[in-house]
């Protein structure tokens, strides 16, 4: 029926499958697909079952490429459970090694405390792993973290970054009230 | 009228906006269309996941109307400079079409990757506001 092709890193494998094909079978059960991995090439190949919920199907491929990124299964399967939450990559590849090391640090900060008030602040699942920065979350807070990331990127202060989401936190909650 | 009728159905999503547009198997003939705009009335609902069920449902009725039964699905997001990860309109429309009672048939994703691509704006210092 359908075939989908991800390719995921192959230090990643491993906890696509899980413990003794835990992780890949609950996938599997969850979407109603059959997942096949090449363990050499990091491939993944994941076949829809006829009379399965396609939308599920398309869904997976976003899950393992969730995984892929550096998420844990249980983050990654939000994306099948909530259909509002998107997952989003923020390439770094433009930058140099120097810039590229000095960049992740900023963005996770001290023992995790930026990627925390970001996740706080934005409501956002994030994940610094290789070459990028990964969001899971819904559309609206997608573009918020997006936007701080961004300046983080840029060389914005900390703090302006901070002053920046509680201010976009506070227009969310003012706009909820209505 | 006997056995399946298929159509097409091509997803634009972006976070501006939805448009759907149905056509015939090759693609050539455009049976329906509705964009976010021809329902919402405020510019930033065009995106809406709810907007996009709306289009579908009226897009539905007008393929019961032709007698198709069920319909292939082709997503596509913004893509260059933009995110390549589809809103979530697509996704409600897909659902929608389902719940309008057409069969589903292959979903593709077919957003366009570049191999290199372009600059984004900004230039080297960056956007300076």
């Amino acid at each position: 029926m359908i075939t989908q092709r991800v390719k995921i890193p192959l230090d990643r494998i491993g906890v696509l499958i899980g413990h003794k094909g835990i992780v890949k079978e609950d996938i599997e059960k969850k979407s109603a697909s059959r997942i096949t991995v090449d363990s050499n090439e990091g491939e993944v190949y994941i076949e829809g079952i006829e009379g399965g919920d396609p939308l599920k199907t398309l869904r997976v491929a976003e899950v393992i490429r969730a995984i892929g990124r550096g998420f844990s299964p249980e983050n990654a399967f939000a994306l099948l459970d909530d259909d509002l939450l998107l997952f989003e990559v923020i390439s770094l590849d433009h930058l140099s090694p120097k810039a590229l090391t000095r960049v992740k640090g900023r963005v996770i900060g001290r023992d995790g405390r930026t990627r925390g008030v970001i996740e706080n602040l934005a409501n956002v699942k994030i994940s610094v792993y290789g070459k990028t920065i990964s969001l899971i979350g819904q559309s609206h807070w997608i573009r918020t973290a997006h936007e701080a990331i961004a300046m983080l990127i840029q060389g914005s202060p900390h703090s302006s970054v901070y002053n920046f989401l509680e201010r976009k936190r506070r227009a969310e909650e003012e706009q909820e009230k209505w | 009228m006997t056995g399946d009728r298929w159509a097409m159905a091509h997803i634009f999503s972006s976070f501006n906006n939805t448009v759907i547009t149905i056509t015939d198997m090759t693609g050539a003939e455009t049976i329906a269309r509705a964009s976010g705009g021809m329902i919402a009335k405020a510019d930033r609902d065009e995106s809406s996941p709810y907007t996009a069920m709306l289009m579908a449902t009226q897009l539905a009725e007008r393929l019961k109307e032709r007698e198709i039964t069920g319909i292939h699905v082709k997503v596509k997001a913004a893509a260059g400079r933009k995110s390549r990860t589809t809103a979530p309109g697509a996704q409600a429309a897909i659902r929608a079409f389902a719940r309008a009672g057409l069969r589903i048939g292959r979903i593709e994703d077919v957003t366009p990757i570049p191999h290199d691509g372009t600059k984004r704006p900004g230039g080297k210092r960056g956007r300076r506001v």
